[in-house]
C-alpha cells in the first residue's frame, strides 16, 4: 500500500464559492492521494456537493486552485474534468434505459473501429468491468430498463471506471443498495485502491466509514473541519465533529403541549417502504422524523398525505378515523402538505403568487360553486406578503422570478390559508437562505401554538432540533428511537446513522429502496 | 434531475420600473400577446386599406367586405378555443381529431335531422353529445391510460374521418331540412356596422363568453392551468389531476360538435370529409391557438389571444384572396399561416426564455 | 437482531437484446395470420399481381418510415413529409418531362431537394427550440405553398416514364419483386445496422432517452438531431420518384396525409413517440400491416373508407401494448 512519499492525485486549495448572498464553500482544503479511500462526510449544506460540482467541473471556484496530478483542472467543463481522469458517480444512475449496459458504459466514448463500433472490443471490456463489480458479466448486451435499480447503480459505478480514472468520486453510492451489493460495491473500491486510484466516498452513514475508509474528512458550514485517520475516530466522535459544539440558546422555550392527540398514527405500514408508525402529536406540538436520506421517512409523509397510500395501519385526526387515499381525502381531514422538492412538487413557476397561494383552495375561494373570487384571492395574498415579509412587489408577481426562499415561502403560505389541523413539512427549508428559514420556523411554530399539530420530515439535523418538541429517529423503515427536548446532535445522528450502542454496526442493513 | 428545467431569468420588480423604454416596448410586446396581435391586425388592415385605394386589390377591402370574412372566422376561432383548452391542460396536450370530430358530429346532425326526421333542437343536441362523447374517448385515452396525446388523437382521427364517411357512404346529406339551415349563417343588418353573419352573435360569442369565464374567470380554469404548469404540483395542491385533464378533451369535443353545426349551416349540406378534406381543420386551428400565443409545453394561453388571433388571420387571409388572382390567393394563405406558426413559436420561445412568462 | 436483511430475493429473466424483439414477432404473426385468412376468404389475394400491388404501396411509406424512424427515436417528428413530397415531386415531373432529364440525375435531384427540405426542419428544431410538431406544421404549409407555386395553377400532366424502373409496371420489377420494394429493402437493412451497430446510430436513441444528459455524456445532440431530418428528407426525395413511377399525372394534391400514414407505419411498428426506442425493421412491418389492411377492405370489397378506422385501431392497440409494457418494467 503507500510508501514513503504518497502521491497527492487531487489537491484542492483554498476553494471559495458562493451563491448569491450564501458562501457555500469559504475557503476548503482537500486532499485525494493515489491508493486511498477518502471519506468525505458533513451534514446537509456543509458544502460537500459544492466540493464534488467543482471538482467534476459542473461548477467553477470563486478562489483556490484544484490541481489533478500536479496539473491545475480548467474549472466549468465536466469534459475537461473527465479528460483529467476524474470520474463521478451521482446517487441517481443517470443511464438510458434503451441501451444496453455496454453502450451505457461507453456512450460518447464508444471503442471504435473505424465509424463502427468494436462491439467485441466493447463487449471484452464490459464483462471484464462487469466480472469485477459482481455482476453476471453476461448482461452487458441487456438493455438497462431491464434491470432492476441497485443493478442500474452498479451499473453506473462501472461507468464511472471504464475510462481508468486516476480519481473516483462516489457520491453516496449505497444509498440505494442492499446489503449484498454494498458489498460488491465495496470489494471493488478495494480492488481500485490497490490499482492506485484515489476515491472519494460520500456518504451519511458513518457506520460504513470505517469498514471501507482510510481517511475521513469532515465539513462544516462551509469549511473543513477535521482531516484525521478512520481508525483514530469512532462513529460517535465523527458525529461531534460534524456537529460542531452544540447551539448554546434554544430558540423557543414552548409550553409542554397536552391533550387528546390531533394526529394518531397506528401500525401505519407500505410494503417495501415501512412498516409498524406508531405516532401521536397532540395539539400545538412540534413533532420531526429524523433518518437518513433512504430511511424511509419521505414515504411516510406521501402515506400521510395520502399521495401512495399505506397499506395497513389507521390514522386518525382530532380522533376520527380518516382514510387518506388521495391528496383530497387528506385535505378534506384537516391535513396539509408542504412537499419537500419545491420545483418538481411546489411551485407553478411561471403563475403569479396570488396563483400559487390559492391553487390548493378553489372551492374555497368559489362564489355559487364556481366563480372565482378573484379579490379575495389577492387580499389573501396581500396579507401573506405582509405578515411573512415575501420580498416581491405585488401579488402578480411570477414565482419562478423570486429566490428559493421567497418561492418556499410562496408554498408554505398555500398551506396556511386555513389553518390545517395537522401540517406535514417535508424538508422545509432545504435550499432556502437563513433569513428565510428562520422566518419559515416562526410561521410553523406560530401555526402550532393555535393548536395545530406539526410533523416535521427533515435531513436537516440542527433544524430538527431547534424546532420539535420531540424527535423521531427513522431506520429501515421503522422508528428506532426517541428523543425529548435537549437532545444532543451527536445523539440523534449516531442513531440514525446505526450506532445502537456500543453493539457492532451491521454494514448496510436496513430497508432498501425506501425513497425511489 | 434538475437541470432539465432551465430557471427563467428572475425579473424583478425594481426591474421593471427601471427599465428604458424601448425594453419596456419590447417586453410587453413578447409578454402581452393580445397588445401585439392588436397592433399587427391594424398593421394587416391599414396595409390591405393602402393597397386597395392604390388598386392593387381585385375588389374593394372595405368594411362590408371584413364584416363577411367573419363567416370563415367562426370555425377556426371555436376549435382553436378547442385547441386552447387540450394545449394549456398540458403533457404534450393537442387534439389533432378536431377535424374529423366535426366531420362524424356534422354526419350525425343531418342524419337525425335531414334523413330520420327529429326536430331540430334534440337533433342539435345530439350533434354536441356526439361531439363531446368523442371528445370523452380522447379524453379517456389521454388522461386515464395516459397515451401520448398527440397519437392517441392521431388514431382517433382516423377512426372517426372513416365512422363519418361510412356513415353515409361517402355521400353528402342536402334534404331539405338541412339546407333550410343555412338561414342561420345569414348576415344581419346592425345600426352603425356592416352587416355581419349572424352566427358571429349566435354561436362564436356566446362560446367564447363561456369559454373566456371557465378559463379567466372559475375555479375549473384555476384548476386546469394548474395542472398544465406543473401537474404534480397540482397534484400535492389536491387538484384532481386526471379528471381536469380529461375534462379539457371533452371541452374539445364539445366545442367541435358546435363547429359542425356551425359548418353544415354554412354548406347547407352535411358533408361527411366536412373537417377532414385538405389538411383538415385541425391544422389551421393549432396555428391559431399557437399564434394567440397558448405555449405548446402546458400551462399558458387565454381566450382573449386566441381570439385575436383568429381575427388576424381571418383579415389577413381575405386580404390575400384580393390581393392575389385566382388560385393565388389562397396558395399565399397557405404561406402566411405556415410562417406565422414558425414565427409566433420563436415568439413564445423568445418570450419565455426571456421574461418567464407569457400571457 | 440489527442483521434482519429486508432484501426480497430478486427473481427476475434476463432479457438480452435480440435481432427481433417481441413487438415485431406479434406484427409478423399479425400479419401473417391476415395473409392466410385472406388467402383462404377470397381468390384474389394470393395472386402474383396482388402481392406485387401490396409491396409497390407500401414502398414509399416505408422509405419515408425510414427516416421517420430516426426522427421520432430522437424524441422528434415530422408532419412536412407529405409536403416535402409534393414539391419534390413537381420539381422532377417537370424536369424529366420539360428538361428531359434522365433517371439518375432526376433521382440525384429528387435527393438532393429533399435532403434541403429536411434540413430546414433540423435546424429550425435544433436551434429554434420549437417543438418538433410546430415546426413542421409550419413547414408542412410552407412546402405545400412552394408546391403549389411551382405547379403554376395546373397540375403537371404527361410525365414520361423516365421513373418506370422504379415504378409500379411490369418493367419495374426484378425476380418478380418491385424494384421499389427491394430499393426499400437494401435501405432499411443499411438503416437498420446503422441504428444497432453505429455509435452516432445508437446516439440517436440517448438524444430520444434524455437529450441533456446525452449531450454531458458528449452526445452531438443538435447534429444527431438534424440529420435525422435530413434522411427523412432524403428518404422523401426518392419515395418522390416512387410516387411518380410510370409517369402520368402529377396532381396538386400529391402527397397530402402522407405524413399521417407513414406515421401510424412507424407507430405501430413499435417506434415509442416519446423517443429512445424504435426500430426500422418494425417500421416495415407496420407499413406492411397498413398495406396489407388496405388491400384486404378492397378484395373484400368493404367500404375503402374502413381502412382508416383499422389503421386507428391498429395504433390504439400497438400503443396500448406499448404503455402495458412500459408499466410492468416500471412497477418490477
Amino acid at each position: 500500500m503507500s510508501h514513503s512519499s504518497p502521491h497527492v492525485l487531487l489537491e484542492l486549495r483554498g476553494v471559495q464559492k458562493r451563491y448569491g448572498g450564501v458562501r457555500a464553500l469559504r475557503g476548503a482544503d482537500f486532499e485525494v492521494l493515489a491508493g486511498e479511500v477518502h471519506a468525505l462526510v458533513g451534514e446537509n449544506g456543509a458544502g460537500k456537493s459544492t466540493l464534488i460540482k467543482i471538482v467534476s467541473g459542473a461548477e467553477v471556484a470563486d478562489e483556490g486552485t484544484v490541481e489533478v496530478d500536479g496539473v491545475p483542472l480548467a474549472g466549468g467543463s465536466t469534459q475537461a474534468a473527465m479528460a483529467a481522469g476524474i470520474a463521478t458517480v451521482y446517487q441517481e444512475p443517470h443511464l438510458f434505459g434503451e441501451l444496453t449496459v455496454a453502450e451505457n458504459v461507453f456512450l460518447g466514448r464508444e471503442l471504435r473501429a473505424g465509424g463502427r463500433v468494436d462491439w467485441t472490443a466493447q463487449r471484452t471490456r464490459v464483462g471484464e468491468l462487469l466480472a469485477q463489480i459482481g455482476l453476471d458479466p453476461e448482461i452487458g448486451d441487456v438493455r438497462v430498463a431491464d434491470l432492476p435499480v441497485a443493478e442500474q447503480q452498479l451499473v453506473s459505478i462501472a461507468k464511472a471506471f471504464a475510462h481508468s480514472a486516476k480519481v473516483l468520486i462516489l457520491d453516496e453510492p449505497s444509498a440505494i443498495l442492499t446489503d449484498r451489493e454494498i458489498e460488491v460495491l465495496f470489494g471493488v473500491v478495494r480492488n481500485l485502491r490497490a490499482a492506485g486510484v484515489g476515491i472519494v466516498y460520500i456518504s451519511h452513514r458513518l457506520d460504513e466509514l470505517a469498514h471501507i475508509s482510510d481517511r475521513v474528512t469532515v465539513m462544516r458550514d462551509g469549511a473543513v473541519v477535521a482531516t484525521r485517520p478512520t481508525r483514530e475516530l469512532s462513529v460517535r466522535q465523527v458525529a461531534e465533529l460534524m456537529v460542531g459544539h452544540e447551539l448554546s440558546t434554544r430558540a423557543t422555550d414552548r409550553a409542554v403541549p397536552a391533550g387528546d392527540p390531533v394526529l394518531d398514527v397506528a401500525g401505519l405500514g407500505r410494503t417495501g417502504a415501512f412498516e409498524g408508525l406508531d405516532l401521536q402529536v397532540r395539539p400545538a406540538e412540534v413533532v420531526a422524523l429524523y433518518g437518513l436520506v433512504g430511511s424511509g421517512t419521505s414515504p411516510i409523509a406521501r402515506a400521510l398525505y395520502g399521495i401512495t397510500p399505506a397499506d395497513t395501519g389507521a390514522v386518525r385526526v382530532d380522533g376520527r378515523e380518516v382514510r387518506l387515499r388521495s391528496p383530497q381525502d387528506a385535505a378534506a381531514a384537516g391535513i396539509a402538505m408542504l412537499p419537500g422538492d419545491r420545483k418538481q412538487q411546489g411551485v407553478f413557476a411561471n403563475k403569479s403568487i396570488a396563483f400559487n397561494i390559492s391553487s390548493a383552495h378553489l372551492r374555497h375561494l368559489a362564489r355559487l360553486g364556481f366563480w372565482f373570487d378573484r379579490a379575495k384571492e389577492r387580499s389573501i395574498a396581500l396579507d401573506f406578503l405582509k405578515r411573512i415579509a415575501i420580498k416581491a412587489p405585488s401579488p402578480d408577481t411570477v414565482v419562478g422570478a423570486l429566490s428559493g426562499g421567497n418561492q418556499q415561502k410562496v408554498v408554505l403560505a398555500r398551506q396556511l390559508v386555513r389553518a390545517p389541523r395537522v401540517l406535514l413539512l417535508e424538508e422545509p427549508t432545504q435550499g432556502v437562505d437563513v433569513g428565510a428559514k428562520e422566518e419559515i420556523h416562526r410561521l410553523v411554530l406560530e401555526l402550532a401554538d393555535g393548536g395545530s399539530a406539526v410533523l416535521v420530515i427533515s435531513t436537516d439535523l440542527p433544524e430538527v432540533l431547534q424546532i420539535a418538541d420531540r424527535v423521531l429517529v427513522v431506520r429501515r423503515g421503522a422508528v428506532v428511537r426517541e428523543f425529548g427536548r435537549g437532545a444532543s446532535q451527536a445523539d440523534v445522528l449516531a442513531a440514525a446513522a446505526g450506532d445502537d450502542g456500543g453493539a457492532p454496526a451491521v454494514v448496510g442493513a436496513r430497508a432498501d429502496g425506501g425513497d425511489r | 434531475m434538475t437541470e432539465t428545467q432551465v430557471p427563467p431569468t428572475p425579473v424583478n420588480g425594481r426591474e421593471e420600473r427601471g427599465e428604458s423604454l424601448p425594453a419596456r416596448v419590447l417586453r410587453v410586446a413578447l409578454t402581452e400577446r393580445v397588445v401585439l396581435l392588436a397592433v399587427l391586425l391594424v398593421v394587416v388592415v391599414v396595409w390591405f386599406r393602402v393597397l386597395g385605394d392604390g388598386g392593387y386589390l381585385v375588389a374593394p377591402y372595405d368594411v362590408r367586405y371584413l364584416g363577411n370574412a367573419l363567416e370563415s372566422m367562426v370555425p377556426f376561432a371555436l376549435l382553436a378555443m378547442a385547441e386552447l383548452f387540450v394545449i394549456v391542460s398540458g403533457r404534450g396536450g393537442i387534439d389533432l381529431s378536431v377535424g374529423a370530430i366535426v366531420s362524424l358530429a356534422g354526419m350525425v346532425f343531418g342524419l337525425t335531422v335531414g334523413v330520420w326526421g327529429w326536430p331540430l333542437v334534440p337533433s342539435v343536441v345530439a350533434c354536441i353529445a356526439v361531439g363531446a362523447l368523442l371528445g370523452a374517448v380522447n379524453g379517456a385515452l389521454v388522461a386515464y391510460l395516459r397515451f401520448p396525446a398527440l397519437i392517441a388523437t392521431l388514431a382517433t382521427y382516423y377512426a372517426y374521418s372513416s365512422i363519418a364517411l361510412v356513415s353515409n357512404a361517402n355521400a353528402p346529406i342536402s334534404t331539405p331540412p338541412v339546407v333550410a339551415l343555412h338561414g342561420l349563417t345569414r348576415n344581419v343588418d346592425l345600426p352603425l356596422l356592416p352587416p355581419v353573419p349572424l352566427h358571429v352573435f349566435t354561436i362564436l360569442l356566446p362560446c367564447a363568453v363561456l369559454a373566456w369565464v371557465l378559463l379567466s374567470r372559475s375555479t375549473y380554469g384555476r384548476s386546469l392551468y394548474a395542472v398544465g404548469t406543473n401537474d404534480v404540483a397540482a397534484g400535492y395542491a389536491t387538484q384532481r389531476v386526471t379528471r381536469t385533464r380529461f375534462s379539457a378533451y371533452v371541452i374539445s369535443g364539445l366545442l367541435s360538435g358546435v363547429v359542425a353545426l356551425v359548418t353544415v349551416a354554412q354548406f347547407a349540406s352535411a358533408r361527411p370529409d366536412a373537417g377532414t378534406v385538405g389538411n383538415g381543420m385541425a391544422l389551421p386551428a393549432i396555428t391559431v391557438a399557437v399564434l394567440g400565443g397558448v405555449a405548446i409545453q402546458g400551462g399558458i394561453g387565454r381566450v382573449g389571444g386566441v381570439l385575436v388571433a383568429a381575427l388576424l388571420v381571418t383579415w389577413l387571409n381575405a386580404g390575400m384572396l384580393l390581393a392575389f388572382e385566382g388560385s393565388e390567393g389562397s396558395r399565399y394563405q397557405l404561406l402566411a399561416l405556415g410562417l406565422v406558426l414558425v414565427l409566433s413559436a420563436l415568439l413564445n420561445t423568445l418570450a419565455l426564455r426571456r421574461y418567464g412568462r407569457l400571457s | 437482531m440489527t442483521a434482519t436483511a429486508t432484501a426480497p430475493k430478486q427473481v427476475r429473466r434476463r432479457r438480452r437484446v435480440r435481432a427481433i424483439e417481441g413487438q415485431e414477432l406479434a406484427l409478423i404473426a399479425v400479419t401473417g395470420l391476415l395473409w392466410v385468412v385472406l388467402s383462404v376468404a377470397t381468390d384474389t389475394f394470393l395472386t402474383s399481381g396482388n402481392i406485387q400491388n401490396i409491396l409497390f404501396t407500401v414502398a414509399p411509406i416505408a422509405l419515408i418510415g425510414i427516416g421517420m424512424t430516426a426522427v421520432i427515436v430522437t424524441a422528434g417528428i415530422d408532419v412536412s413529409v407529405g409536403s416535402q413530397a409534393a414539391v419534390v415531386m413537381v420539381v422532377i415531373a417537370l424536369l424529366v418531362r420539360d428538361a428531359g432529364l434522365a433517371f439518375v440525375p432526376a433521382l440525384a435531384v429528387a435527393i438532393v431537394s429533399g435532403l434541403v427540405l429536411g434540413a430546414v426542419n433540423g435546424l429550425l428544431v435544433a436551434y429554434g427550440g420549437i417543438h418538433p410538431i410546430i415546426v413542421t406544421f409550419g413547414t408542412l404549409n410552407i412546402y405545400r405553398f412552394v408546391a403549389l407555386q411551382i405547379f403554376g395553377s395546373e397540375q403537371v400532366a404527361g410525365v414520361p416514364g423516365t421513373f418506370s424502373p422504379i415504378g409500379g409496371g411490369a418493367e419495374g420489377r426484378l425476380l418478380g419483386v418491385p424494384t421499389a420494394w427491394w430499393l426499400t429493402l437494401v435501405l432499411a437493412a443499411g438503416m437498420w445496422a446503422y441504428m444497432r451497430f453505429w455509435a452516432t446510430g445508437r446516439h440517436l436513441y440517448a438524444v430520444g432517452g434524455d437529450a441533456l444528459a446525452a449531450r454531458l455524456a458528449g452526445v452531438r445532440v443538435r447534429r444527431r438531431q438534424i440529420s435525422a431530418y435530413v434522411l427523412t428528407g432524403a428518404c422523401v426525395g426518392l419515395a418522390a420518384c416512387v410516387l411518380i413511377g410510370s409517369g402520368g399525372l402529377v396532381q396538386q394534391n400529391v402527397g397530402s396525409g402522407l405524413e399521417l400514414r407513414v406515421i401510424a407505419a412507424v407507430v405501430i411498428g413499435g417506434t415509442s413517440i416519446i423517443g429512445g426506442r424504435g426500430t426500422v425493421l418494425g417500421t416495415l412491418l407496420g407499413a406492411l400491416l397498413v398495406g396489407t389492411v388496405t388491400s384486404a377492405v378492397t378484395l373484400l370489397s368493404w367500404p375503402s373508407e374502413l381502412t382508416q378506422l383499422f389503421i386507428g385501431l391498429f395504433i390504439l392497440v400497438a400503443v396500448g401494448v406499448d404503455l402495458l409494457r412500459e408499466r410492468r418494467r416500471s412497477t418490477r
